[in-house]
């Protein structure tokens, strides 16, 4: 990853190779949430390239750090839903027990 | 890189026989004279990519 | 839109200032859908967007884990569908992406062609045996990089030998015919070093038979039982080797687990008025979807009612017919209420992918972090 950023750091451009909006997105939604965040967007140069710029503009901390720290809110974010998933699974498993599988012989021939 | 040239199999384009070939061979069918043979698939193994 | 306000919205008035007033609020959780296009589809992220009234709209994490909700609706072996409730669409739309492209499964890569006299030419022979999904679990292989040798950790190999030896007769090659050669390729390598070396040497380097593996001790891996690969004329042959590495969808799409992945909005569709008597009828005949019911009331007369608003495709047959039934059905979509269908390829089962999909979000970010520290 390269980081850009002239004089001031809490402006700054940060490029990922090997990334696409499936990051980038969820990276801008996370900073977004940010108060300390004034501006942040995202674009791909050029759409045979893998990559992607992420430009960050904070108040006052930097925007190294803002960023650091929508990727942590993101990643609990990531870890709850995944929690909360295997949960709703386990649960629904313990209610509707195998018998509930009409497709579980369908592969044997 | 390439084996040395060995006999080659082609079948007869009317009667079917199969005639084995070498270089400088004339092109004929030995069973009927049929002057047009057909290359066998060669069993040498050829590599693909699946996409 | 002040005239389609819902009666579901106008109860927030009111509550204290911190809440949005009942239009807003509307416009930031709901897509309209009108006769011409759907209305007010983006969505609103920037945490000062409604500074000026007071409202605080970033999201705290405790509020998050408060009203995230998930809810499975059907499980099988091979296809699921869950209600996950309380996230933005980006995130949504990362897991979609992630299932489709960046989740590994093993698939036929090379196919060593020995003899085929069928009538599929060598190619497009290779590129069907390409998209036949193999079930196996590919968390417990690795990459095979373009310097690697194919080893039991990196390639799976199958043989695929067939011949039609009745005449007259047609014989149909299924993908169950491909057998696993847990001890790799028995092809010989026939260039070069024919003379000079002890051991014959095949098209891999397995240093001991994947059988031996416990993962697959009793346990053979199969591909997909019932696929038609070619089919054989009299003496007609295919014989051939092919062999599966793990890879990802944005590679190719015959390594994409899922055979599709989507999410649709939850649709809401609401009665602005009474909707009674004969165009009851009407609006339960104009909807395709079968969204709408008859209630019969206690004096005789009848209601219309919304029955089946999730059946809604919001195919706006009931809001076409003028401006009068626009104004009488409000057709809308949650924003933060996605219903996911994940149909696996069989490689993993649906919720195993899902999991799998997020753990891979997170591997992101943990990247990110690790290069920004």
């Amino acid at each position: 990853m390269e980081h850009t950023s002239f004089g001031d750091q809490r402006n700054a451009t940060f490029s990922f190779a090997e990334e696409d909006h499936t990051l980038a997105n969820a990276l801008r939604f996370s900073l977004n949430q940010d108060p300390q965040v004034i501006f942040c967007g995202y674009s791909i140069p050029h759409p045979t390239k893998a990559q992607v710029n992420v430009r960050v503009q904070t108040t006052d901390k930097e925007a190294r750090v803002i960023l650091k720290d929508a990727c942590q809110g993101l990643m609990q974010m990531c870890q709850h839903i995944r929690g909360t998933f295997d949960k709703v699974v386990n649960d629904f498993r313990t209610k509707n027990p195998s018998g509930n599988h009409p497709s579980q012989d369908m592969d044997s021939d | 890189m390439d084996p040395p040239p060995e006999p080659v199999s082609y079948i007869c384009g009317d009667c079917g026989m199969e005639n084995t070939l070498k270089p400088g061979d004339v092109i004929q069918c030995r069973e009927c004279g049929y002057r047009i043979l057909y290359k066998k698939r060669t069993r040498r193994i050829i590599q693909y990519e699946a996409r | 839109m002040s005239d389609s306000e819902p009666e579901a919205m106008a109860e927030a008035d009111g509550v204290p200032s911190t809440k949005l007033p009942p239009h807003l609020e509307l416009r930031r959780t709901r897509v309209l859908c009108k006769v011409d296009a759907p209305d007010n589809t983006d969505t609103i992220q920037y945490s000062g967007a409604y500074a000026s009234l007071g409202h605080e709209n970033s999201l705290r994490f405790a509020d998050f884990c408060k009203d995230f909700r998930v809810d499975i609706t059907r499980i099988s072996d091979d296809d699921m569908e869950l209600d996950m409730v309380g996230v933005d669409p980006s995130i949504a739309n990362a897991f979609r992406r992630i299932l489709l492209a960046e989740l590994p499964t093993m698939a036929i890569e090379k196919v060593l062609i020995a003899n085929n006299t069928s009538v599929v030419q060598d190619e497009v022979l290779a590129h069907r045996l390409g998209l036949i999904p193999i079930k196996v679990d590919p968390r417990l292989f690795d990459y095979l990089s373009e310097n690697d040798t194919p080893n039991e950790k990196n390639t799976i190999v199958f043989k695929l030998h067939v011949r039609c030896e009745e005449r007259g007769q047609r014989l149909t090659v299924k993908s169950n015919e491909l057998m696993w050669l847990p001890k790799g390729s028995e092809f010989l390598k026939t260039s070069e070093s024919l003379t000079s070396t002890s051991k014959p040497e095949t098209y891999t380097s397995f240093t001991c038979s994947q059988d031996s593996m416990p993962e697959f001790a009793g346990n053979p891996i199969r591909v997909y039982p019932d696929i038609i690969i070619s089919k054989l004329g009299f003496g007609q042959e295919i014989e051939l080797e092919a062999h599966a590495v793990k890879g990802v969808g944005k590679t190719h799409a015959k390594w994409s687990p899922v055979a599709t992945c989507w999410y649709r909005m939850l649709p809401e569709v609401e009665l602005m008025e009474e909707i009674e008597g004969e165009k009851a009828d009407v609006l339960k005949q104009k909807c395709p979807a079968k969204v709408f019911e008859i209630e019969d009331l206690a004096d005789g007369r009848k209601r219309a009612t919304v029955a089946r608003p999730r059946a809604c495709t919001l195919c706006r047959e009931c809001i076409r017919d003028g401006e009068d039934w626009e104004k009488r059905i409000s057709l809308r979509r949650v924003k933060n209420h996605f219903i996911f269908t994940i149909e696996s390829t069989g490689a993993l089962p649906p919720e195993v992918l899902f999991t799998e999909a997020v753990k891979i979000l997170e591997d992101k970010c943990e990247r990110v972090i690790s290069d920004l520290s």
